[in-house]
């Protein structure tokens, strides 16, 4: 509703990338520019995206209230465009698994919180009216670094040529809830008619579970090497 | 060769830092803001005008303060909400005094669910209001959902200060676009002329029938019904047009600023008598009859100034109104009233004194006794419409308790029945007093309450009226100053109070402070059997 309240969900939203990008050690390797090149990746695929979708999926003329499952599932779909992104870029990466996950999903994130965020936090937080949705929209950013880490991860994993048979399956589950993960939170929204915050709350569970399950697989495999 | 190399690179490394902070700046210096608000919703700004130099009512119109209600201790700065059903005198009084930013009123839509003393105490009130010039601007609105959840937010909020829920309770900040309130320079005042010409002869007389149209109240929006007199007008010409109207004229008018000393009228006479050189005004003019507030009451009151003679034809309509309403209407009681003009008062009492003033014979008919009763300049005088009534044939006759259908049309045959005795003479022809020249058929109730409803919902204050086909327009008056800005769209921002920002900032820091904890936590854990790998 002022500046000072923008000022507090930038801060919100900003400043774990901030810390995060301190923390993993990515500043030594003067990693700034291959963020860019990834955040560039990024803004590349979402344009794909979004022509694929307007050429291929008609506006659905169905019922106002009730929503298309089929039709957001075909949608979701697309979102594979993601993974291939991210395996592009990490592919472009020379070095260590970690660091090529980390520049990979750090790129993207912040590529992802300044093209849909930082926008509508401009515009709406500045002004006069007061909306809880800005607040939110902080913590979803959060969220969704915390997703595009594990979603990076997953996919390191899956194009290792040393992945061993048992961990196939999780990866590829895994793999598939990163992807239909938006999809999943749609559909419960749907059917339990969720508030914003519970929302948000069921976000962050769910991505914390894959992350979790991300970050385990992914330590077993290379202590296993 | 090297220094520059250096200068290039420091600047290379610092680069994405200076991006980071310049372009912020930028787009602070270049965007606006926008404007989504909670609840927008249209005020009326009570009137403002100067009448001979002298000003009335409030004089402001620019809004941007935060709301309180009257139990608040604070109120300077503020917007006061107040409903009309707690609305007290000295409550606003103390807002006044307490130099609050603005005054906002909040009326309810059915203005006839009221109790009749808050109704009668408030029109009591409306001329007071208007007398004490006031610098902070009152606005009126009408109630809705939203807006009665705004006051109740409000009430609660103001109510209990100080205490640990006023840090986040919702505050609003209402905000009025628009500019600051001017004089109006040209001010047109639309009136409208219609003539049955008589047949029988060269230089008939005329009768002349006036109403005036616009409404007045302490907020220029209310369905105040005058209209009931253009009814009248209608209903009496469109009577007579059925008829061959021989041995007089019938002009009809129905003028505009009205309630501001019937200015219309005032302009049409100096149009008619001054600069054309020959109206059906300067010739002969039988009687000019004035019809006012005609639609509720069960007496009529014929105003006139002086007495007419005996032998006059306004002396003969007297007789027919009291003949007429005497055998075909007993429980209408019609009396005459004296009053002589007084050229000495600011605003004039009846239209029939405009005429007056001009050496014609008038008179006004109206169900009032006194031209000083509050109903005349009140936004109370409203119709309640209810539109799913209004399409039922059968449902009783709707309206309120200012409006009645049934009597307006009994009062319309009445005056109708009685013009039409005068103009075909037919008291001296030997007709009885109780035949009835118009017809059921005539005088349609439905017709009436469907004009009535389509007049009552739009609001006709004489500086809302916007320019139609006008007949009569007049450039600045002397007398009156009007000022602009008087519908406006106000909006409720919901917002929070500054406690609530430092509040969050500090929440926030704390989030974040625990974030970077646990990603360094995070790091240091998991980096370590990396490190040990490699």
């Amino acid at each position: 509703m002022t500046l000072f309240h923008f000022g507090n969900c930038f801060a919100l939203a900003y400043f774990p990338y901030f810390i995060t990008y301190k923390c993993s050690g990515l500043s030594e390797y003067n990693a700034f520019w291959r963020c860019v090149q990834a955040g560039a990746t990024y803004l590349f695929v979402q344009l794909c995206k979004m022509l694929f979708l307007a050429t291929f999926f008609p506006t659905w003329e169905g019922g106002a209230g009730v929503y298309d499952f089929v039709g957001e599932f075909m949608k979701s779909t697309v979102d594979m465009a993601d993974l291939l992104g991210l395996h592009l870029v990490m592919s472009r990466n020379a070095g260590k698994g970690e660091y090529k996950i980390m520049v990979a999903a750090m790129g993207w994130a912040t590529a992802e919180l300044v093209m849909s965020r930082c926008l509508p936090l401009w515009v709406g937080a500045r002004g006069i009216e007061f909306d809880w949705k800005y607040i939110q929209m902080s913590f979803d950013s959060n969220i969704s670094l915390v997703h595009y880490i594990a979603m990076a991860a997953v996919v390191w994993m899956f194009t290792r040529y040393d992945l061993p048979k048992s961990f196939r399956l999780p990866v590829t589950v895994l793999l598939a809830l990163c992807v239909y993960k938006a999809f999943l939170m749609e559909l419960f929204v749907n059917i339990f008619l969720l508030g914003s915050w519970t929302v948000l709350l069921v976000k962050a569970v769910l991505t914390g579970a894959i992350s979790l399950c991300s970050l385990f697989l992914f330590v077993t495999l290379v202590h296993s090497n | 060769m090297r220094r520059p190399v250096k200068c290039s690179t420091t600047c290379l490394n610092s680069f994405p830092l200076t991006f980071i902070v310049f372009i912020p700046a930028v787009l602070i210096l270049v965007s606006p803001l926008p404007a989504e608000a909670a609840h927008e919703f249209t005020v009326y700004r009570m009137q403002q005008y100067d009448l001979q130099g002298q000003p009335y009512g409030t004089r402001n119109a620019i809004l941007n303060t935060e709301a309180r209600t009257v139990e608040a201790e604070v109120l300077s700065r503020r917007c006061v909400i107040m409903r009309l059903a707690e609305f007290s005198y000295e409550e606003y009084q103390k807002a006044l005094r307490q130099s609050a930013g603005a005054v906002v009123i909040i009326l309810p839509k059915n203005m006839s669910a009221m109790p009749q003393d808050i109704v009668q105490q408030f029109m009591e009130l409306e001329p007071e209001m208007l007398a004490t010039e006031t610098v902070v601007p009152v606005y009126f609105a009408m109630e809705d959902d939203e807006l009665l959840s705004i006051y109740t937010q409000t009430l609660t909020s103001s109510s209990s200060q100080g205490s640990l829920s006023a840090a986040e309770a919702n505050g609003f900040q209402m905000v009025t676009s628009g500019a600051q309130s001017k004089a109006i320079s040209d001010w047109a005042i639309t009136s409208l002329e219609g003539r049955l010409a008589g047949v029988g002869g060269e230089d008939l007389p005329t009768i002349v029938v006036v109403a005036h149209y616009d409404s007045f109240g302490v907020a220029p929006f209310h369905k105040r019904a005058n209209f009931r007199c253009i009814l009248h007008t209608t209903d009496t010409s469109t009577l007579h047009t059925h008829f061959v109207v021989f041995r007089y004229n019938l002009l009809f008018f129905v003028s505009g600023g009205g309630k501001f000393n019937y200015q219309g009228t005032k302009r049409w006479l100096e149009d008619n008598l001054d600069h054309t050189d020959s109206s059906l005004l300067q010739d002969n003019v039988a009687f000019v009859l004035c019809l006012d507030t005609l639609g509720n009451g069960d007496t009529m009151h014929l105003h006139v100034s002086k007495p007419p003679k005996e032998g006059s034809p306004q002396f003969t309509l007297l007789k027919e109104l009291e003949l007429v309403s005497e055998n075909q209407f007993p429980d209408v009681k019609f009396s005459m009233v004296h009053k002589k003009i007084n050229l000495a008062d600011d605003m004039l009492a009846w239209e029939h004194e405009r005429f007056g003033i001009r050496r014609l014979p008038a008179f006004t008919l109206s169900h009032l006794a006194s031209h000083r009763l509050a109903q005349r300049a009140s936004i109370m005088d409203a119709r309640s419409v209810s539109p799913p009534l209004a399409t039922e044939r059968e449902s009783p006759l709707l309206g309120g308790p200012h409006v009645d259908v049934q009597k307006l049309s009994r009062n319309t045959k009445l005056v109708a029945e009685a013009l039409a005795r005068v103009i075909y003479n037919l008291t001296e022809k030997g007709a009885p007093g109780d035949l009835q020249i118009f017809t059921e058929q005539m005088v349609q109730d439905e017709q009436l309450s469907a004009v009535v409803d389509w007049l009552t919902a739009q609001p006709r204050a004489a500086q809302l009226v916007d320019k139609d086909s006008s007949v009569v327009s007049t450039l600045e008056d002397p007398e009156f100053v009007f000022y602009d800005q008087l519908k406006q769209t106000m909006n409720a921002y919901r917002v929070k109070p500054a406690i609530f920002d430092l509040l969050l900032a500090v929440c926030i820091s704390a989030y974040l402070g625990v974030m970077y904890l646990a990603i360094q936590l995070f790091f240091h854990l998991c980096t370590e059997p990396f490190s040990a790998h490699t």
